[in-house]
C-alpha cells in the first residue's frame, strides 16, 4: 500500500467506508457522511485535521463508519481533488472501462 | 462431482446463521471492527477501496453448470452483475453491501456454495490441475483429495488462527497445472517402486515479499496417511510460525530460517504421534469420497483425431487457430478439453459478465455433462467435450467473446484487480495487461511468439503470481507515481523458478513498450520457432533483454 | 470477568493466584506460573493440595507434557485472538499427554472463539462478560456436525458417513 505522506498544514478531508455498504464516504462540516467528495469538509491546518479525525473516529465506534483518515486535497479545484491517485480511484471509481459501474 | 449429503448443507446453513449473528453484533457494537475483521475475513467478506469484496470459494475450481448460474444470478442480485475468477480458483465479486452478506451466503448455501475460509489466517481453498479427471497425462484425479483436505479444513479449531494464511494445491500429473511448488504445502501425486499412488509433500513455497520455492518434506506418502501428516505440518507451523512480524509468518519463513531438516524433524516426530490415530484414512471412507468422482458417462468413441474436427481444422481458418491454443489432450478416445479464455484482449483479464456464465452453464450442459473448472490462471475449462462437437463449442463460445484463440500466448495474462479494486496496491494492473494484451491482438504475432506467460500484480503480495511469470511485472509506488519492474525466466511448472529482476523500474508506457522490446529480443535470438520464450531465456539468461531494454535509445 | 467451567459461572476461583514472589501456602488449592515450577519444582511436588499452572503461550508443550498430570489447572492464554497457538497447546496436552484436569483459557476469549476452544479442549474461561454463560451455550451449539476429529468426543463427518454406510448394508 502506499505510504500516507504526512499531513501538514495544507488542505485535507477525512474518508472512510460506510460500514453498512462498504461505499467510500466523506465527512461533512455537519459531522455526516457524504458519498460526494464536493460536500467534504475541507481544514486547511494539521489541527484542524487531527480535530476532524477525531470526529471521525467517534462515528466509527458508533459503527457508522470503518477505518477514517485523513487525505490531502486539491481545495483550488471544485470538486476538490485528492493529491495521492488511490483516491482519485476511490473517488471517481475504477479507471477500467468494462468495469465501470452503473451511473 | 462432489455432492453435498445432509452433513454439509448443514454445515454450510449454520455458517450463515452465524455469521447473520455476527453482523447483528457487530451493527450493535457488541463486537469492534478489530474483532469483527477475522471473522467476515472467514467468510470471504474484504473491505477494499470502492466496497466490500466476497471471494466465494470454488474448491477445487470444479463448478456445475446449475452453479454457474446460481452465480451470475447472485452477481446480478447483490454485485453488478460481473465477477472476477482468481488466481486460487475462486469467484470475487466486488460491490458487495454488508448489509446483503448473509442472504448472499445463505443464496450461496442454496447451490452448495459458500465463502468459507477464503480469506483469514486459516487454510485456503485447495487448488488444482484444472484438468483433473480429463487430462491424458494423468495418474490419478486429484480432486478426491482436495475434497478431503477440504473437509478436514474446514472449521478446523485449532487452526483458524495460524499465524497466517495457508495454501495447498494439488497436482495429480507430473506435469503440474497447479503450481504446487509455491504454494504452503504442495501435494505431488507420483508412483512408489512398487507401482502404489502417494504423495510426494513439499512445503515452504509462496510467492510475495519473500518469494521461495517448496522444499521436498517427505518423498512418498500413503494415501492413507495424508490428514495425519497435514495435522503435523500445521500444528508445527502453529506453534512455530512467527507471530511477530507479518511479513515473516508463512510458513516459507519458518522453513528457511529453521531449515527443511529440523521442520521435517519436528513433524516427523509429531506425525508419528498421530498417524495410526482418528485421521488414518480407512479405504472405505477414501472410496465414499472417490465415488462422488467417477467419470461421467462417456460414448464409447474411436481413439484418434475424429474426422468432422479434423476437418474443420482443416478448413476453417479461425476454428484451427483457437483449437491450436485452446484444447488439450483428454485421456478418453474422441474426447477433448476445451480451455474458455476470459482475456479477449483490451478486456480485464479473468472478468466474466453474468450472461457470459449463463452462457457457459448452457454450453457445458450440451457438451461437457454439465461441468466446469476454473483455472488458477483465470480461464474457464470445459472438462470433456466430444472432438466431434468442438466446432460446434466453438461458434457457441464465440458468440459470447469467449473464444479468444490466446491460451498460452502472450495476451492470456493473469492479472490482480490492482490499484483500481484493491486496498493494498500499490500501482494498477488491469489496464497494464489490457495495454500489453492489444500489443498482441495480431493473431500472427501471437501464435508465431508461442508461449508466453506474463503474470502482473499490483503490489508484492503477488496476487497475480508474478514471481513465475515467464515475463513478471509489479507495479511498484514511486513517490506517488504508478511504476514497474519487470522479471524474466519465472516459472510455475515442474522446474519452478522466481524470475530475475531485469532492471530499475519503468512507467506504464514504458512497462508496455519494453514488453513488445523484449518479444522483439525473443523474436531475433531464438534457435527456432520451437524455442519458447522461456527457453531462449534459460539458454541465453539475462543480459540480452536487459540491453535491449535500458540500453536501446 | 466471568470464570466459566462447564458451561456455568463459577463465583469464585478455587485456585489462588500466588505471585512469583509470594509464599506459596502450605495447603490450599494455588496457581503458580510456569517460571515459578521450573525454580522450585521439587518443594512443589510435595504439596498435598490442588495445584495450578500458567503456561506461557509459546511454550512447546512437549517439553512439559509428562508433567502434565500432576497439575488440577492448566492455564492457557490468548495474548491476542489472533495469536492461535494455545488451541495446539490445549490439544496437545488433553490428547497426547492425556491432560484431565481443568483446562482453562485466559486472555482476549471472545465469543467467537469460544467453539474453537471447546474442540481443542478447554473446559474453562476467564470471558470478561457477565452474560458468559449464554455466550457459551450459544457457541457450544454453533454447528451440528464436525468434519474433523479432536478429543472432545464429537463424531466426525467421515465416521457419521462410515457407520451410515456399513448399517445400510448389513440391513441389505
Amino acid at each position: 500500500m502506499a505510504k500516507a505522506p504526512k499531513l501538514d498544514n495544507q488542505p485535507q478531508i477525512v474518508t472512510a467506508n460506510d460500514l453498512l455498504s462498504g461505499d467510500v464516504v466523506y465527512l461533512t462540516k455537519t459531522a455526516a457522511w457524504t458519498r460526494k467528495i464536493a460536500e467534504a469538509s475541507i481544514v486547511e491546518n494539521a489541527q484542524a485535521g487531527a480535530a476532524l479525525l477525531a470526529v471521525a473516529e467517534a462515528q466509527a465506534k458508533m459503527n457508522i463508519v470503518v477505518a477514517p483518515y485523513l487525505i490531502p486535497v486539491d481545495a483550488s479545484a471544485s470538486p476538490p481533488r485528492p493529491i495521492q491517485y488511490r483516491e482519485i480511484i476511490r473517488a471517481d471509481g475504477p479507471t477500467t472501462e468494462i468495469r465501470k459501474p452503473a451511473a | 462431482m462432489y455432492q453435498y449429503d445432509e452433513i454439509d448443507q448443514t454445515m454450510v446453513d449454520e455458517r450463515v446463521a452465524q455469521f447473520r449473528d455476527q453482523v447483528a453484533r457487530r451493527l450493535t457494537g457488541e463486537i469492534s471492527e478489530d474483532e469483527f475483521k477475522p471473522l467476515r475475513l472467514q467468510n470471504g467478506l474484504y473491505l477494499q477501496l470502492h466496497a466490500y469484496m466476497l471471494r466465494i470459494a470454488i474448491p477445487y475450481g470444479t463448478l456445475s453448470s446449475h452453479q454457474l448460474r446460481g452465480l451470475a444470478q447472485i452477481g446480478c442480485k447483490y454485485d453488478r452483475g460481473w465477477g472476477h475468477f482468481t488466481t486460487r480458483q475462486n469467484l470475487q465479486y466486488n460491490w458487495i453491501k454488508l448489509e446483503d452478506t448473509a442472504d448472499a451466503l445463505a443464496d450461496l448455501a442454496k447451490i452448495q456454495m459458500h465463502a468459507i475460509q477464503t480469506s483469514g489466517n486459516c487454510i485456503r481453498n485447495t487448488t488444482t490441475d484444472q484438468f483433473a479427471g480429463a487430462a491424458h497425462d494423468e495418474i490419478e484425479d486429484p480432486r478426491v483429495w482436495c475434497e478431503i483436505i477440504r473437509q478436514w479444513s474446514t472449521f478446523h479449531p485449532e487452526f483458524s488462527f495460524l499465524p497466517r494464511k495457508f495454501k495447498i494445491a494439488v497436482t495429480g500429473s507430473p506435469n503440474d497445472r497447479a503450481a504446487v511448488r509455491v504454494h504452503d504445502i504442495g501435494l505431488r501425486m507420483h508412483k512408489n517402486a512398487a507401482g502404489e499412488v502417494g504423495f510426494e509433500v513439499i512445503v515452504g513455497g509462496g510467492l510475495g515479499r519473500t518469494p521461495f520455492i517448496g522444499k521436498t518434506i517427505r518423498d512418498f506418502l500413503p494415501k492413507q496417511d495424508l490428514l495425519s501428516y497435514l495435522e503435523a505440518i500445521l500444528r508445527v507451523y502453529n506453534q512455530f510460525g512467527r507471530r511477530d512480524n507479518i511479513y515473516k509468518a508463512r510458513i516459507k519463513i519458518l522453513v528457511h530460517e529453521l531449515g527443511i531438516d529440523t521442520v521435517r524433524e519436528k513433524v516427523e516426530a509429531e506425525w508419528q504421534a498421530t498417524k495410526d490415530g482418528a485421521l488414518k484414512l480407512p479405504q472405505e471412507a477414501i472410496d465414499q469420497i472417490a465415488a462422488q468422482f467417477a467419470p461421467p458417462p462417456y460414448e464409447k468413441l474411436q481413439g484418434g483425431i475424429n474426422a468432422d474436427y479434423a476437418n474443420a481444422f482443416r478448413t476453417d481458418f479461425e476454428f484451427g487457430l483457437w483449437a491450436r491454443r485452446n484444447t488439450f489432450k483428454h485421456k478418453q478416445p474422441g474426447y477433448s478439453i476445451v480451455t474458455i479464455s476470459l482475456k479477449k484482449e483490451g478486456e480485464a483479464p479473468g472478468d466474466a459478465k453474468a450472461e457470459q456464465m449463463n452462457a457457459v452453464a448452457d454450453i457445458a450442459d450440451r457438451y461437457s455433462f454439465g461441468e466446469i473448472r476454473v483455472t488458477h490462471e483465470q480461464n474457464l475449462v470445459l472438462p470433456h467435450v466430444r472432438q466431434a462437437d468442438l466446432p460446434a463449442v466453438f461458434k457457441a463460445l464465440k458468440a459470447y467473446d469467449l473464444a479468444t484463440p490466446n491460451v498460452g500466448l502472450a495476451s492470456d495474462i493473469i492479472a490482480c484487480p490492482g490499484l483500481d479494486y484493491c486496498a493494498l496496491a500499490n500501482a494498477r494492473s488491469i489496464p497494464v495487461a489490457q495495454q500489453i494484451a492489444l500489443r498482441f491482438k495480431n493473431w500472427e504475432r501471437a501464435h508465431d511468439v508461442g508461449e508466453l506467460k506474463i503474470k502482473i500484480s499490483g503490489c508484492i503480495n503477488a496476487c497475480g503470481h508474478h514471481h513465475v511469470g515467464h515475463i513478471g511485472i509489479l507495479g511498484v509506488d514511486k513517490a506517488g507515481e504508478e511504476f514497474y519492474q519487470l522479471t524474466l525466466g519465472g516459472s510455475a511448472d515442474d522446474q519452478a523458478a522466481i524470475g530475475d529482476l531485469i532492471g530499475p523500474s519503468l512507467n506504464a508506457t514504458d512497462t508496455v513498450d519494453a514488453i513488445d522490446t523484449l518479444v522483439e529480443t525473443y523474436l531475433r535470438i531464438r534457435k527456432d520457432s520451437d524455442e519458447r520464450f522461456l527457453d531462449t531465456y534459460r539458454r541465453v539468461g539475462l543480459a540480452p533483454f536487459k540491453e535491449a531494454v535500458y540500453v536501446a535509445a | 470477568m466471568s470464570l466459566l467451567k462447564n458451561g456455568h459461572i463459577v463465583g469464585e476461583d478455587a485456585f489462588q493466584l500466588v505471585a512469583d514472589d509470594a509464599t506459596v501456602p502450605a495447603s490450599g488449592a494455588v496457581l503458580i506460573t510456569y517460571a515459578r515450577w521450573q525454580a522450585e519444582k521439587d518443594q512443589l511436588s510435595g504439596r498435598n493440595s490442588p495445584l495450578g499452572i500458567s503456561l506461557p503461550n509459546n511454550l512447546d508443550v512437549l517439553d512439559f507434557g509428562p508433567e502434565a498430570e500432576r497439575f488440577d489447572l492448566i492455564v492457557l492464554s490468548f495474548p491476542k485472538f489472533s495469536d492461535g497457538r494455545a488451541y495446539s497447546q490445549a490439544r496437545l496436552l488433553r490428547e497426547r499427554f492425556g491432560y484431565k484436569g481443568e483446562l482453562r483459557a485466559t486472555g482476549h476469549v471472545l465469543q467467537d472463539q469460544l467453539w474453537h476452544m471447546q474442540r481443542s479442549g478447554f473446559d474453562a474461561f476467564e470471558i470478561p462478560r457477565e452474560d458468559a454463560a449464554e455466550a457459551f451455550a450459544k457457541a457450544s451449539r454453533s454447528f451440528t456436525n464436525v468434519y474433523q476429529p479432536t478429543g472432545d468426543g464429537r463424531v466426525s463427518a467421515l465416521k457419521q458417513r462410515l457407520a451410515a454406510a456399513r448399517k445400510k448394508e448389513a440391513a441389505e
